[in-house]
């Protein structure tokens, strides 16, 4: 037996990976969207998140980092 | 992220390549015109019109071919192409069968005109004007030029200064050459990436660009554009710091010489003025890019350092405004600003879709000469670091696909892995879990694959 699941691999740096299943736990997006753990640099999400994900993630990231410039 | 096209500078002879013929041959119809072609063309195809120009019949191709030296065949092609394509010469069966080159009759005789003299004067209005009363010298009509070239950019860069001289004309052919987009919400058009390209050339290869985008745009304002054409290279053959008579002129042409003036190809001190000078950007347009001295001067006026500060030592709100298109400024005196290069503002910058490379490039081609004696120019802290912004946006890889799991033995999974490897449609594999992934245009094949050889016991 073969289980045949559509979506979308997700290849990334291990940061983001543990990012992203952080943000899987959290619901951040109100529900579950990581299909199965790949592996180190691989995902499988659910692909009705993608547009979700595309537009909050620059947000998100956004509010980890803060400026180092001076003025 | 949005894809960038590059953009692409032709010159006159590849825009004249982009014409039908029946407008090639109408624009020949004019000495000028004929004699700034001749002066674009390769050497050798100089040399073919000229052997060719007074030989009233065809001349086959077999004797064209022996002019040139077997050793330059290469060259010798590309002077054949560069006539064929500019219709200089059509090719035509002689009596006999043998294949020849013909002439283009209305070429010739204006050729013969340009070089011979005759015919009409190439400047409209034959009298001689009397001395004007406020003649304008050199300096003043290159200052003059600029002034309007500049407010063109400023318009682009979405500063406020001086951009009231900007009509509807000349948005309109922004919008059409795609380097500046209209929104909805917001009353003036925005710049694109690719205006941003724009602004980064020099001056020369601006106004050309510019100049052909107009040409596209000027059979939709019901204008002749072989009467255009033909004017632009009048105007070319023109001398600097003379003025012209506007008699004689066609209704067409009128309307031209009013958008020339608002792009500053032209000098007219009144809209009704029947005189007017053209400007150096006009002049040096037919000879393609050649570049504008106005160029060098104001090269290199950018310093920076490696806390990302950014001092640019210029009095052009111009040059200021086009530094804080990815730059945050922090002060303004009279012949200097200072900015920072913050993630905010490349972030910014970016999402407009201005790519790390283009900001590199820019401040590269401005720096101070001082700051030339560097090696790297630009300290690599400050270019990492903009690359970095820009791959920190990018740190995703998303391919559509199918995952394929829970196969009962290692044996089945290698099969199906290896057919769809030898397809090149398995994008990820993992024989340890037994997991792999197809990408969604693979699936149907792999599918009938693995229903095919299914193992009999499942």
């Amino acid at each position: 037996m073969v289980n045949v699941t559509k979506g979308i691999l997700v290849e990334c740096d291990p940061a983001m990976k543990q990012f992203l299943l952080h943000l899987d736990d959290t619901e951040a997006f109100g529900r579950k969207f990581v299909i199965q753990d790949l592996g180190e640099n691989c995902l499988f999400i659910s692909s009705d998140i993608l547009e979700t994900l595309q537009d909050k993630i620059d947000d998100i990231m956004d509010r980890l980092s803060f400026p180092l410039a001076e003025k | 992220m949005a894809t960038t096209r590059k953009l692409d500078c032709k010159n006159l002879h590849g825009y004249l390549k982009t014409l039908p013929w029946h407008v090639l041959d109408k624009l020949y119809s004019h000495p000028a015109t004929c004699l700034a072609v001749f002066r674009q063309l390769p050497d050798l195809s100089k040399h073919y019109v000229m052997r060719m120009l007074f030989i009233e019949q065809h001349v086959s191709q077999s004797v064209v071919n022996l002019w040139v030296n077997s050793k330059y065949q290469d060259e010798q092609k590309q002077a054949v192409t560069a006539l064929t394509d500019l219709r200089v010469w059509h090719e035509e069966t002689m009596t006999g069968g043998l294949q020849g080159w013909k002439m283009n009759q209305t070429f010739r005789k204006n050729m013969k005109i340009a070089l011979l003299g005759g015919g009409n004067p190439w400047t409209s209005g034959g009298e001689q004007l009397a001395p004007d009363k406020h003649s304008k010298d050199i300096p003043f009509l290159d200052k003059y030029a600029l002034e309007r070239w500049e407010c063109v950019l400023h318009f682009m860069v979405g500063s406020t200064e001086g951009t009231e001289g900007v009509s509807r004309d000349i948005i309109d052919v922004l919008l059409h050459a795609g380097l500046m987009k209209s929104d909805s919400l917001e009353p003036l058009p925005s710049i694109t990436p690719e205006g941003f390209q724009f602004l980064l050339m020099e001056t020369g290869s601006q106004v050309w660009y510019f100049v052909l985008q107009y040409l596209e745009t000027v059979e939709q304002r019901g204008m002749d554009l072989i009467e255009c054409l033909s004017f632009l290279f009048q105007l070319s053959f023109s001398t600097l710091g003379k003025d012209y008579s506007t008699e004689g002129m066609t209704e067409n042409q009128l309307k031209f010489l009013q958008h020339l003036r608002e792009f500053g190809l032209v000098y007219q001190r009144k809209r009704k003025s029947n005189r007017y000078y053209p400007t150096l950007l006009a002049i040096n347009l037919a000879s393609g890019l050649s570049g504008l001295s106005s160029d060098s001067q104001r090269s290199g006026y950018l310093v920076v350092e490696t806390n990302y500060r950014v001092y640019a030592y210029t009095d052009s709100p111009l040059q200021v405004a086009l530094l804080a298109l990815f730059c945050e400024m922090l002060y303004r005196f009279p012949t200097m600003s200072i900015g920072n290069l913050t993630r905010t503002s490349i972030r910014d910058a970016l999402a407009r879709g201005i790519t790390a490379e283009q900001m590199v490039n820019f401040l590269r081609s401005h720096v101070h000469p001082m700051m030339l004696k560097n090696n790297p120019v630009i300290p690599p802290a400050i270019t990492d670091q903009i690359r970095l912004w820009e791959l920190e946006r990018n740190r995703f890889k998303f391919t559509d696909g199918v995952l394929y799991s829970q196969f009962l033995s290692q044996t089945d999974f290698e099969l199906l892995r290896d057919y769809a490897k030898d397809l090149g449609v398995c994008v990820w594999d993992s024989p340890e879990k037994r997991v792999m992934v197809v990408t969604r245009f693979g699936h149907d094949d792999v599918k009938k694959f693995w229903k095919r050889n299914k193992p009999s016991n499942s």
